[in-house]
């Protein structure tokens, strides 16, 4: 009851957040009246060009990565995990990056082209550290982290290589991608996100138990009627599909996939009922809030959104990182 | 008959794991594992519960283990590991409502029947405890408590009598709990349920198995009634200890020295 209880006034909440997301700014909107809003062009163009899909995407990317975090943590049976510790985001901007600088030699459209190869780079990313972390076995969780790192180094070697063959413009667009900003936010990559987000939210609801008995051990889940091979797969799928449209369309953020199911994790415990639409909820208002104090707090100009969101989660990780080391007395 | 083995063989990184081993489990039994450390004993019960790839022919009431999927596998087969591997915060008794998995039960159904196990297991004070936070013995109570109610919800779900597989499941009990377990296992086999246990107690095995699978490297050096498998000969050579055989108002013991 209390579970159910912590997740209703989340939309209350969301719903505040999202107003002041829209308000502040350079221009703070609360300030002006809604009929000059409204109907002045400058009013207006900031309000539905600017902020709404700003605001909205932050939401979106907020719960992907979350989901992100809660599904990659589940499945590895690691809560140390998460889409950018253990490469995949990585590999997804290792794959939009090869895009970008590609774009220059071979005519293409990147803005479409860079969302596949970011998937690829993605799933790629999230099938070696897999293949070879073998969180199977016993010592497998120090080994996916070892491998995360490792992919994450070659990852960021292979970008750095990429830097050189760059053009002045594809440079830009590459540290655009490191840094995390969510200042190109537009209704494509809103839909598109949207769209990925609205996939795992309607495969979700049927797999929170399967989810659950994966917790206990693959040899449990297995033996539970869990085909646990294909939840993994079909995971991995979808884990890279939201990540990798997350660094897409604003590049790496770090910290919201892994701090924020552990939030959840403490409020309502770790059963995949209550966690999956907390950390959806949770996910989304956290970088809301995140991106709101990136271009307010030095504005008129701009924080990158990973600097705030690693500021606001590093000290969370560390304090994990310690509580997992005593628990499991490394 | 329930389970077949027919030439069930593993080769892993070069050692033969498990060599040629073939038997059968018949409903209503109860199968106790014996053997020293390193004898094959849990790489068998995994491989009856399909979690590893091997050679030979494991079968299922006449039907190949590979045909089963997942979840018909998990209507027929409860398998309990030697230890746990939780690594977040799950509650007791969202463990034990995890055995109704692979049964189509409403939500108060199963409400009721993890309600019902918690009542006859007297784990009551532990219910809504971070799993993680039990000691060795409460955590493999409640381990055995979830598969046991996989168990009977095969009868309850009209898929018949299963089997239940428990990997040293004694390991952690007290003595209290050990006869519990017992009891339970005693219980499981006359509902008709093949019970596969894998003990290291050799009097325990005595008081509780009607057949006694005896494995040493990987074979399997002997299989039959307790009384006829485990002679001072054999479980003296196979232990590599000095063993004597007492009995005792037609009770069978064995003292090491």
């Amino acid at each position: 009851m209390i579970k159910k209880l912590l997740i209703s006034p989340l939309g209350w909440l969301l719903g505040i957040f999202l107003s002041f997301g829209i308000c502040i700014g350079a221009l703070f909107l609360g300030s002006i009246d809604w009929q000059t809003l409204m109907y002045s062009e400058i009013g207006s163009k900031i309000l539905w060009d600017i902020r709404i899909p700003r605001v909205l995407l932050a939401f979106v990317i907020g719960a992907s990565l979350s989901l992100a975090g809660v599904l990659i943590q589940s499945n590895v049976r690691n809560p140390l995990a998460d889409p950018s510790l253990i490469g995949v985001s990585a590999g997804a901007a290792l794959g939009a990056a090869l895009m970008i600088v590609l774009a220059d030699f071979v005519d293409i459209q990147v803005q479409y082209y860079i969302p596949i190869a970011a998937f690829i780079g993605g799933v790629l990313a999230t099938v070696a550290v897999l293949k070879l972390g073998r969180n199977d076995l016993p010592g497998g969780m120090a080994l996916l982290i070892l491998a995360g790192i490792a992919i994450n180094v070659v990852a960021a070697s292979l970008i750095g290589l990429l830097t050189y063959l760059a053009t002045d413009s594809a440079l830009r667009h590459i540290t655009f991608w490191s840094l995390g900003s969510l200042a190109s936010a537009n209704y494509f990559w809103l839909t598109l996100c949207s769209l990925a987000l609205l996939i795992v939210c309607l495969w979700l609801p049927k797999q929170h138990r399967k989810l659950d008995a994966i917790l206990l051990g693959q040899a449990e889940a297995n033996t539970m009627g869990v085909d646990v091979k294909r939840l993994q797969i079909q995971s991995i799928v979808l884990v890279a599909l939201l990540a990798a449209l997350a660094v897409s369309a604003c590049g790496i953020i770090g910290f919201i996939g892994l701090v924020t199911p552990h939030i959840g994790r403490m409020l309502v415990g770790a059963s995949h009922r209550y966690l999956l639409p907390l950390s959806f909820f949770l996910g989304g208002t956290l970088l809301v809030i995140a991106d709101s104090i990136a271009r307010s707090i030095i504005a008129p100009a701009e924080l990158p959104i990973g600097i705030v969101t690693a500021l606001l989660g590093a000290p969370v990780f560390i304090w994990l990182l310690l509580r997992e080391g005593r628990r499991l007395q490394w | 008959m329930v389970m077949s083995l027919a030439g069930v063989s593993l080769n892993r990184n070069g050692k033969q794991v498990l060599d040629n081993i073939s038997g059968e489990l018949k409903a209503g039994k109860i199968i106790a594992l014996l053997g020293p450390n390193g004898a094959g004993k849990s790489t068998l019960i995994q491989s009856m519960a399909r979690l590893l790839e091997h050679d030979g022919r494991i079968k299922l009431q006449e039907k190949d283990l590979a045909d089963f999927s997942a979840l018909q596998l998990a209507q027929h087969l409860a398998y309990l590991p030697q230890h746990s591997q939780l690594q977040f915060p799950l509650e007791v008794e969202e463990v034990l409502s995890l055995a109704t998995l692979p049964f189509s039960l409403t939500k108060l159904q199963q409400r009721q029947q993890v309600k019902q196990v918690i009542r006859e297991w007297g784990i009551e004070a532990l219910a809504d405890k971070d799993f993680r936070q039990l000691s060795g013995g409460e955590q493999q109570r409640c381990q055995i408590a979830r598969t046991y109610l996989q168990l009977s919800n095969m009868v309850n779900s009209g898929k018949g009598q299963g089997i239940w597989l428990l990997d040293e499941p004694a390991s952690s009990l007290d003595l209290e709990h050990q006869q519990q377990l017992q009891k339970i296992c005693l219980q499981a086999a006359s509902e008709g349920h093949c019970v596969v246990i894998v003990l290291h107690d050799l009097n325990q095995a005595f008081s509780l198995a009607d057949e006694v699978w005896l494995l040493e490297k990987g074979k399997l050096v002997a299989q039959g009634p307790a009384s006829d498998v485990m002679t001072e000969r054999l479980i003296s050579q196979v232990f590599n200890v000095s063993a004597r055989r007492i009995e005792d108002s037609g009770r069978h013991y064995f003292i090491f020295s």
